[in-house]
């Protein structure tokens, strides 16, 4: 991919309508190596983005879900140590063997000292998924999901893997990607992110799209949808996340909703057709009754 | 044009954005990477590498737009443009006589000149600039309002906060009627407000917590940890206190005086119920009333609706301090529990009614901590109908709180004493609610005869 352009067509291709901010960082990521950090509202297609391109590009994706407590055990790398332990049963005849030899206790230790590498070696580290990502033989796609979910120490855990693409392992050295994965990191804006880890990241913020983006994302995942729905869908839309509610319809709302008419074989919108589906687009109680008004308003003649 | 991009970031940290040389020269990079045919790209590669904040972003673009605009002939300069202005200056012999415009629109930085060096791009930018400087209406006003940023040196995430809530805090002018409803955008500014500082006392909090309790191992739980590495202890667990949510008793006055305080003292405690401790509030003014429910349960400019309409206290009556106190002893005193800390916000101005402050020293008793706000200046304490001297004499502390900051400040403070205040406390009490509790050991024996453990496991420890 060389410009702009061609991520925009790919990411196209592969059913993700993307806008100028979107390819543009897509575009210097993949040609500057840095992580994209992508903030937005639930559900406008931040991880769907990530998803796509790993489609796209062909290149495995490896996903990483952030809660409150993960740590690096979890993230980066983490010692087996179950098969250590069997190792050192069924190794204990041979062991024995090497250490019969030994003349003093001196060397005994030395000896077994000389094998100790042996039980910290790659064998016994389990690949987190960062580390999965930056060892796998083929470039992939880190998708770091949620980072706002985790604490800060992780997140300041993270800043070295980010900025140099290395994991420190104490026992064994640092390990340096073999290929830089193309990192994307989402958060929800729950929590600030810390400034130093946005510093290492491309700034992306992902917001609901225009009418026109909105309609084109429709009509390519549901070509079944025709034009006018489509607008008349998203126009409504539209207004009800102007109405305050309590979980504004999101794209991914838009998008089932398409899926809920087209399979009820609906060309119109009509205050009946969306009293009865419109569970799929407010996901509170009190909203549903003012989405249903809003309907009776607009759609009433 | 890396000269232009340092004068963009300068421009951009007098607004308040926090930008670092890193990047800077990313963003650089990404220019020299990217497609710069138009404005609304060149604006997009910027934007990615120097903005990290949404809330930056609307400054970023009126930085922009302004930036860009103002180059001296008035045709809308940007970068792009200036660039292949630069490479017509080099190439001027060889192009001589074409509409530069024209070579705006047709070609792009790569295809021009590959034998054209940086240095002398940046020479011609450089010269570029020097014109620029000896303008013009607009760029001068860009100029003051530069220099202006300097001397507020707004930080660019106190910025939305700080303005409305503050204001809306200066007591209204008497013949204005009073306005209490919060905007949507108040409450969010709020709760903004409250989740910062939550996340500011959460990290002080862990750290005590990991303080404590190191070292006392919970022998069942570090069994099970280890399952996997055959009961080897190679994991710890280890014992931790359940801990009980702070208390806290809050009596807000709500006469005239100082009621603009008191709805931004609601409005905090709304936000803090039930996120971080358990808040009993009482409002009052010549009587009292509990609206701890009411807080839970009612959206907040109801309920402020309510208490100014008189529904709930009469708003009529002068307050009346000490008969507040009185009845606060007869109705609530006996089912006050776990030494809450006890807040008073008003200005003690009794209109010379009684005082009964040995309510206050029995309530001392119960509480752990008292503190009493007052919004007025303390040169006034001492004149007129005012006795906070005679009250705040049981309390542990007596502040003035002017806004919004203040209160949040004191608030913090007060929640790390509690947290503080509560180990010491936890150590004298009788009664402490620990993590032992939800274990049954009257069965622990049986249970372990009935099981009969894994194959795998009776190996290993049979070896060791």
């Amino acid at each position: 991919m060389t410009t702009q352009q061609d991520v925009k067509e790919s990411l196209k291709r592969g059913g993700y309508i993307a806008d100028e901010a979107i390819a543009t960082a897509v575009f210097l990521a993949l040609r500057m190596q840095k992580p994209i950090l992508i903030e937005g509202p639930p559900g406008v297609g931040k991880t769907g983005l990530a998803k796509t391109l790993s489609q796209v590009l062909d290149f495995p994706l490896v996903r990483l879900q952030c809660y409150e407590g993960i740590d690096e055990g979890k993230a980066l790398y983490d010692w087996e140590y179950g098969k250590q332990l069997l190792y050192t049963q069924m190794l204990r005849t041979q062991l024995d063997n090497q250490l019969s030899t030994a003349t003093d206790l001196r060397d005994a230790v030395e000896k077994l000292a000389s094998e100790e590498s042996l039980f910290f070696s790659e064998n016994f580290l389990v690949q987190r998924p960062v580390l999965r990502s930056f060892l796998s033989e083929k470039r992939s796609v880190l998708l770091i999901d949620e980072i706002d979910r985790s604490d800060d120490e992780f997140e300041a855990l993270l800043l070295e893997c980010l900025s140099d693409f290395q994991v420190s392992i104490p026992e064994l050295g640092v390990l340096e990607a073999i290929n830089k994965p193309l990192a994307i990191l989402t958060s929800n804006g729950t929590r600030m992110i810390s400034d130093a880890l946005r510093r290492r990241c491309l700034y992306l913020y992902i917001n609901y799209p225009d009418v026109e983006r909105e309609v084109a994302i429709v009509r390519a995942r549901f070509p079944e949808i025709c034009d006018e729905l489509a607008h008349q869908m998203v126009g409504f839309l539209r207004k009800a996340r102007d109405l305050n509610l309590r979980k504004p319809p999101s794209v991914s709302e838009t998008l089932d909703w398409a899926e809920v008419l087209s399979i009820l074989h609906i060309d119109k919108l009509t205050p009946e057709v969306v009293a009865n589906t419109v569970g799929v687009i407010s996901k509170h109680q009190a909203d549903l009754e003012k989405v249903e008004e809003l309907a009776t308003e607009e759609l009433g003649q | 044009m890396e000269r232009i991009i340092s004068r963009f970031v300068s421009e951009l940290r007098k607004e308040g954005l926090r930008v670092s040389p890193g990047e800077s020269l990313d963003a650089v990079c990404a220019l020299a990477l990217g497609n710069m045919a138009n404005r609304e790209s060149v604006r997009e590669l910027l934007r990615l590498t120097l903005v990290k904040n949404v809330n930056d972003i609307p400054v970023f673009d009126e930085v922009f737009n302004h930036f860009f605009n103002s180059y001296p002939d008035g045709r809308g300069l940007n970068v792009a443009n200036l660039l292949d202005e630069s490479i017509f200056g080099v190439d001027g012999e060889q192009m001589l006589g074409t509409n530069p415009e024209m070579i705006n629109e047709n070609m792009t930085l790569a295809n021009v000149d590959a034998g054209l060096r940086p240095e002398d791009l940046k020479d011609l930018v450089a010269l570029k600039e020097i014109d620029m400087d000896q303008l013009d209406g607009s760029e001068l006003d860009i100029q003051l309002k530069g220099y202006r940023g300097v001397m507020e040196a707004p930080r660019p995430s106190n910025r939305m906060p700080q303005g409305p809530i503050t204001t809306a805090f200066k007591p209204p002018l008497m013949s204005q009627k009073r306005d209490i409803t919060f905007s949507q955008r108040e409450i969010e500014e709020m709760e903004d407000a409250v989740n910062r500082m939550l996340l500011r006392l959460k990290k002080d909090i862990r750290r005590i917590k990991n303080m404590e309790n190191r070292g006392k191992i919970h022998v069942i739980r570090t069994i099970q940890k280890n399952y996997r590495n055959g009961m080897v202890p190679f994991l710890l667990a280890l014992r931790r206190k359940r801990k009980q949510k702070p208390r806290l008793v809050v009596f807000c006055d709500v006469s005239f005086s100082v009621s603009h305080a008191a709805h931004f003292m609601l409005l905090l405690l709304h936000t803090l119920h039930n996120r971080m401790m358990d808040v009993r509030s009482f409002i009052f003014n010549a009587e009292l009333a509990e609206i701890t429910e009411m807080l839970t349960n009612t959206p907040i400019n109801n309920m402020l609706d309510a208490i100014d309409s008189g529904d709930i206290v009469n708003l009529d009556d002068n307050s009346n301090y000490g008969k507040v106190f009185l009845k606060f002893k007869d109705k609530y005193f006996d089912n006050l529990r776990g030494k809450p800390a006890v807040i008073f916000l008003g200005d003690a101005r009794n209109n010379f009614n009684k005082a009964n402050e040995w309510v206050l020293e029995q309530l001392r008793e119960k509480a752990g901590y008292m503190l009493w706000l007052t919004p007025e200046d303390r040169d006034l304490w001492k004149r007129g109908d005012c006795i906070i001297e005679k009250y705040g004499a049981y309390c542990d502390r007596v502040e003035e709180v002017k806004s919004v900051d203040e209160l949040n400040l004191i608030v913090e403070d007060l929640f790390r004493n509690i947290y503080l205040e509560d180990e010491h406390r936890a150590m004298r009490s009788i009664k402490r609610v620990d993590d032992e509790d939800e274990y049954d050991y009257r069965d622990y024996y049986t249970r372990g005869k009935e099981q009969t453990p894994p194959r795998f496991d009776t190996e290993i420890s049979r070896h060791w």
